[in-house]
């Protein structure tokens, strides 16, 4: 099986400063790859080993991929190659997901496209559900478990009130829950052979963009009284009762 | 006359999205995918499914009958499959969804969302010819005015590669956080299932929902996912948010930052929940809960 992992890096939100004027200062923020597109290499990992295969990471940024400790942390989570699409991490969900598919085409088949849950800046959970109609292939989202049979996959989906059990032609295309998997912690070895691995570049045309950005800023933060109590449980637990009591 | 357009699969939420519909037109024409003739929309066009057929294979036949039609404002709501509907619907028309958390009318309709996990707003202006909008809970206030009930019965085939082998109701209540005066919230800092007793009983005590973190819900599975709290789960404002073992991510805290008082048990002094916490306890949960228990 050939499948294909989407990720996307973004900046650390421990990192992002909020100014006094509500504006974000990204400048400080070291970029990593989305902890629930973690999810989508660990579980396309585990079904190429299990089916044989090789799985290939796909991702489009801008200059932040060239960093090589950003790129060595996303092949060592299982992936055996990885190939950068020029672009931006700000393009909007249509614009990512024509040039990935576009990329795609390029790659020479596939059976299977694995993305997370959603990205960890814009998370708007539609990046697989457009590249899918893009593609022509069979789509879902909140898939929470992937077995391969013979020709197709058997998914399980998680619905707000309910769960389904569908089949799924290949190729296609899956976005999977962040319960899926506990995905793997990269160990020395892993990090080393990662250097290894190769890294190539596939520029894509991207169409324009659906919205334009009027702002981007902070909510108003609300003032908290931040009374902090601490020492032996009798007595801080006695203190916590007599604040709910005041309530 | 403006024409606002609803993408609907299921008949309940498809005619609360109608009503809310009302807000951003004169007139509310509903595709439904499944879901029968709506009776909050004006006019209904009608797609019969095939058995064993998700209405999420329809977007393509969907996405042509919006353009023939020439709609250029199409709203869903943000339930798991309503959102591949409108992604690919969107996909096939050239256009990106656009999640909404609060929609301002207007000419052009500007858009608000949250970014970076909950920490920024993006303020966004429509620029494309057609819109397709995701609403997040809440967007868009509910009108009780009713609907004209037309309706038309338009053929369309699914596209394959899809079969629906089962379906599980997942069974279990449904709970109103949004209307809760108090709420217990539990997270990572609990060791074990069964341990949440501790938390439940507090609850209980206290007259509150139990609530949870992300990681509870999805992954160990130990509370239902509508009972998370955060971006991507429910947005609360009781009078009380008391959160237990949880560190306060930012994708948490923004769902209950709205709460009047928020109060913090966590056994790390430097958890980021202290400093957005009206009253903290520094304490190992094991130690403080049984305390407190005795004390109210
Ligand atoms: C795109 C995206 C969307 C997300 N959406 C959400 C969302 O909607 N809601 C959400 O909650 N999360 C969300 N998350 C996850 C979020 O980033 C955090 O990972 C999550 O909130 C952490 O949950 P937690 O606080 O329970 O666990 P942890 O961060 O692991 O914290 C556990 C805490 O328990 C404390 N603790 C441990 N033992 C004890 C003890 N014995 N007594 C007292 N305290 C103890 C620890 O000090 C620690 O602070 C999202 C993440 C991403 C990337
Ligand atoms: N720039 C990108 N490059 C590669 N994959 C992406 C990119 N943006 C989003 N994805 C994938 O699409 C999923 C959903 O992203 P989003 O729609 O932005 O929430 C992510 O979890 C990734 O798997």
């Amino acid at each position: 099986m050939r499948i294909i992992a989407c990720i996307k890096a973004a900046p650390d939100d421990a990192d992002i400063v909020v100014g006094a004027d509500r504006a974000l200062d990204l400048s400080r923020a070291a970029w990593k790859v989305g902890s629930y597109d973690l999810n989508a290499i660990e579980a396309a990992r585990r079904l190429a080993d299990q089916a044989g295969g090789e799985v290939v990471g796909l991702t489009l940024g801008g200059e932040e991929l060239a960093n090589s400790k950003l790129r060595k942390d996303a092949l060592s989570r299982g992936l055996d190659a990885l190939v950068i699409v020029p672009g931006s991490a700000d393009a909007d969900s249509f614009q990512t997901a024509s040039a990935l598919a576009s990329a795609i085409g390029g790659l020479g088949g596939y059976d299977l496209v694995v993305l997370g849950a959603g990205s960890s800046d814009r998370y708007a959970q539609q990046v697989g559900n457009q590249l899918g109609a893009l593609l022509g292939v069979p789509t879902l989202n909140g898939v929470n478990s992937i077995a391969v049979e013979s020709d197709h996959v058997r998914v399980e989906r998680l619905l707000e009130d309910a769960e389904q059990v569908i089949d799924v032609a290949l190729p296609a295309v899956v976005s999977v829950t962040s319960g899926i998997n506990v995905p793997r912690i990269a160990g020395m070895r892993d990090i080393l052979a990662a250097g290894k691995k190769p890294v190539t570049e596939a520029s894509a045309p991207m169409p324009a963009a659906s919205t334009r950005l009027v702002s981007l800023l902070a909510p108003e933060q609300v003032d908290r009284r931040r009374t902090v109590v601490e020492g032996d449980p009798a007595e801080t637990a006695a203190q916590l009762a007599t604040f709910l009591k005041s309530l | 006359m403006s024409d606002v357009w609803i993408l609907a699969h299921d008949p309940a939420a498809g005619n609360t999205l109608a009503r809310s519909a009302r807000a951003l037109g004169d007139r509310v024409i509903a595709v439904s995918i499944g879901a029968g003739v709506l009776a909050a929309a004006d006019l209904t066009l009608v797609i019969e499914t095939a058995a064993q057929a998700l209405p999420e294979a329809y977007a393509q036949p969907v996405a042509e009958l919006l353009r023939s039609r020439g709609a250029k404002l199409v709203l869903a709501d943000a339930g798991t499959q309503s959102r591949l509907l409108a992604g690919q619907v969107a996909a096939h028309l050239g256009v990106s969804p656009v999640t909404a958390a609060g929609i301002t009318p207007g000419e052009p309709l500007v858009v608000t969302r949250l970014a970076f996990g909950g920490l920024a707003v993006a303020t966004e202006e429509l620029t494309a010819d057609v819109a397709v909008l995701v609403l997040s809970p809440g967007a868009l206030p509910a009108s009780d005015a009713a609907g004209a009930g037309a309706s038309e019965t338009v053929e369309a085939v699914p596209a394959g590669g899809l079969t629906l082998v089962e379906t599980r109701a997942k069974g279990g209540e449904t709970v109103d956080l949004a209307a809760a005066k108090r709420v217990v919230g539990v997270g990572r800092g609990f060791a074990a299932e069964g341990d949440l007793e501790l938390a439940r009983t507090l609850a209980a005590t206290l007259g509150a929902e139990l609530a949870c973190s992300r990681p509870l819900a999805e992954g160990v599975d130990w509370m239902p996912a509508e009972r998370y709290l955060g971006v991507s789960g429910a947005t609360i404002k009781p009078d009380l948010y008391l959160a237990i073992g949880i560190s306060g991510q930012v994708q948490h805290l923004v769902g209950v930052n709205h709460s009047k008082v928020i109060v913090a048990i966590n056994s790390d002094a430097k958890a980021p929940i202290f400093a957005h916490a009206d009253f903290g306890v520094v304490g190992d949960l094991y130690q403080v809960l049984p305390e407190l228990a005795k004390n109210l």
